[in-house]
């Protein structure tokens, strides 16, 4: 599972299930061996190994990226074999498989995480709203971006247009660790190839293999899972706030 | 998703440690011994967030060393002595926070058995650990204080060993051979000789599908059969395969009610194959022609996933005959809520007693079946309670030559050993620890996306 989204309107949170090919919703104080309060899943659903995902809890909405390259988007509240009420899809939107995205519903933005080969990816920019095949906003991603390879799902700041992204590292063990992973800040603003504006937990930091990042916004914490440190480490950061 | 861990957030005292250190590093204009100013005390409350250093701040490692162990109370006061300084001080920071120390981390120090077999001919028990990652031997009748961590004869780990969250184990007969399988992080089997130790590269690695997590062998045949759990399918290699060879064969489709599988067991006597399934499984149709060329033989993958089609269904056991290929249709399946079955995980067979056991991680419990048993029936024996210390089961072995049933509890730092015909909460009769008894756990198994419940301070972590 490589996705996660709660919801503090709604207060529930919902996770993909990708061998069952499904989004599953649960209330936000579920426990134990507690059933979804609502499944979408189904021949018209179109998912295929769902991965990742995010929920716009203003817009009530579901986005989450196929292994072909297209982003679907549900309604937050649908049930069983619903159809996606948007797709962004097509050459022109650079999409390139399953990847990791996040929805910035106060500047209505969607931003999707890509490949390009090579060791390097890219952040695509789109209009929260966007469908078919539409060319991305702004990209950013190049060399002295340091865009590496996605270490998971990102975060986005919308107060302050902030993108928060862990980064894979370089090296003779990155599939497993390296010491130039870390998690860098992009902006909403940036566009081409933009070095972060921030870097925390590296390169050559405490993290070695970066996961997925969450915001403690009341407390100015970033939440940073690591695979290799198999752990949840808690960077204060109030910077980025 | 193995779990989903509703992490209590333990933030309160500290939580402003690192910044108000350095706006007072910034302040002071040096790196300086905090610990030894008379100062630094005060019983002021705590400032609203408005007071914090909101400019960015260039961080200095050896301060942020230091800034954890500062009492929050002296903190407090010198963001007071900052407040008026700070914007100025800091206008010429960097925005490197590299690094930068986390102020909190949840991670269990202590080894996290998934796997557990025994080197009968050299009187070992092999651990495998998703927590550390490494591969633990100890003797296999040692015998330990009851409640403190057992005394370590070997260990494998280290990044030159390709160990991640190993998962299924195996241990060669024959001459002691440690294979053990990497799950879904590494896409690689390694296979260790008995005279390795340290971080060691394997003596052999076989590049695997993706998603690998169950390994039996049939020595007869020489045959070496894996689970792929993301594409419901079983791979089967010569047992000496290496580097990118390809499977001999793969038992995959719509037929096979392979469903999300994990652990295997060969019946050697019936020529059977019994697989442990957790229940979720969709249709894959090969897409064009892009398999991948450094797999040839691999079963069709995620990105032959037919939308649509997923189903989220029960566990079960799954059998088939040793020799079965493509589409197979199981032989029989047990099924059902008698089983008590709640994410089956490894899999044992007495072929004597024509028994099988089970660890069924979800249940915490240890069931076993008449092995020939189909549908929805009940566990002839369960071993479960709080006596038992099985908790989060996710590894099981029949040791005959001792006549002892191992288990790897991936929930209590431990793995225990039973009579194979225990029945109920029975203690065990001996016991490994990797940690004192009644330490945490957090149950990280290959955290990957992160939420944040903020209606209840809260971390949300599917592993």
């Amino acid at each position: 599972m490589h996705g996660i989204a709660y919801d503090p309107i709604h207060d529930e949170f919902s996770v993909p299930q990708q061998f069952g090919q499904a989004i599953l919703t649960y209330r936000g104080a579920a426990n134990g061996e507690e059933a979804p309060i609502r499944v979408i899943q189904g021949p018209h659903t179109q998912l295929d190994a769902p991965e990742h995902l995010d929920v716009d809890p203003v817009h009530n909405e579901i986005f989450m990226p196929t292994r072909d390259g297209s982003i679907l988007v549900f309604p937050r509240e649908g049930r069983g074999d619903v159809a996606p009420i948007r797709v962004l899809k097509g050459p022109d939107t650079m999409l390139r498989g399953d990847a990791p995205l996040a929805v910035d519903p106060v500047n209505n933005l969607l931003i999707v995480g890509g490949g390009i080969g090579g060791g390097q990816v890219r952040l695509l920019i789109f209009n929260r709203t966007d469908s078919g095949n539409v060319k991305p906003k702004a990209v950013i991603g190049g060399p002295k971006s340091k865009l590496y390879s996605f270490g998971g799902p990102f975060a986005v700041y919308p107060q302050k247009g902030e993108i928060i992204v862990s980064v894979r590292g370089p090296g003779p063990y990155a599939e497993m660790s390296s010491e130039e992973a870390y998690v860098g800040v992009w902006n909403i603003k940036d566009n081409g190839d933009v070095p972060p504006h921030w870097t925390i937990g590296g390169p050559h930091g405490i993290l070695r293999m970066p996961r997925g990042i969450a915001l403690d916004v009341k407390n100015r914490n970033m939440l940073v899972s690591d695979k290799r440190l198999n752990a949840v480490l808690t960077f204060h950061f109030p910077e980025i706030f | 998703m193995r779990r989903l861990l509703l992490q209590q957030r333990l933030i309160a005292k500290g939580r402003l440690a690192i910044p108000l250190a350095l706006c007072l590093a910034a302040w002071l204009g040096q790196t300086g011994d905090f610990r030894r100013d008379p100062r630094l005390v005060s019983l002021d409350a705590l400032p609203d967030d408005s007071a914090e250093c909101d400019p960015p701040l260039a961080p200095a490692s050896g301060l942020l060393l230091v800034a954890g162990e500062l009492p929050l109370r002296n903190l407090l006061l010198q963001e007071r002595l900052f407040q008026n300084r700070a914007a100025a001080a800091l206008a010429v920071a960097a925005n490197d926070a590299s690094q930068r120390k986390p102020e909190r981390m949840i991670r269990d120090p202590y080894a996290a058995y998934s796997a557990v077999a025994v080197d009968a001919a050299h009187d070992e028990v092999v651990l495998t650990d998703e927590n550390l990652f490494n591969i633990w031997i100890y003797d296999r009748g040692a015998k330990q204080p009851p409640n403190e961590k057992s005394e370590l004869k070997r260990l494998i780990g280290g990044l030159n060993t390709k160990i991640e969250f190993q998962c299924g184990l195996y241990i060669d007969p024959a001459n002691g051979d440690i294979y053990a399988v990497n799950n879904d992080t590494i896409d690689t089997l390694v296979v260790f000789s008995r005279q390795a130790i340290g971080d060691v590269a394997p003596d052999r690695e076989l590049h695997t599908p993706h998603g690998t997590f169950g390994i039996t062998v049939d020595e007869d045949k020489q045959e070496l059969f894996l689970t792929v759990q993301h594409d419901n399918a079983i791979v089967v290699y010569n047992k000496a395969a290496k580097g990118t060879e390809a499977p001999i064969r793969v038992v995959q489709g719509d037929d096979t009610g392979l469903a999300d599988p994990h652990a295997m067991v060969l019946d050697t006597k019936r020529n059977l194959l019994y697989v442990t399934n957790h229940g979720s499984s969709h249709q894959v149709r090969e897409k064009g022609n892009r398999r991948k060329a450094g797999s040839p033989g691999f079963p069709l993958d995620r990105d032959d996933a037919v939308p649509g089609t997923g189903k989220i269904g029960p566990p079960s056991i799954t059998v088939y005959s040793k020799g079965a290929t493509g589409n197979a249709r199981p032989l029989r399946t047990i099924q059902g809520p008698q089983t008590q079955m709640n994410w089956p995980t490894g899999i044992a067979i007495d072929e004597d007693r024509n028994e099988l056991y089970i660890a069924n991680d979800g249940g915490n419990s240890v069931l076993v079946f008449d092995a020939s048993a189909q549908g929805d029936v009940a566990p002839i024996r369960v071993i479960k309670g709080p006596a038992s210390l099985v908790s989060n089961p996710t590894g099981v072995f029949l040791d005959k030559k001792n006549n002892e049933l191992w288990v790897a509890n991936f929930g209590n730092h431990t793995s225990a050993v039973y009579r194979p015909d225990a029945n109920g909460d029975v203690a065990p009769l001996r016991v490994i620890r990797s940690a004192p008894a009644g330490q945490p756990v957090p149950g990280l198994g290959n955290p990957h996306p992160l939420a944040y419940d903020s209606k209840r301070e809260q971390i949300l972590v599917p592993n």
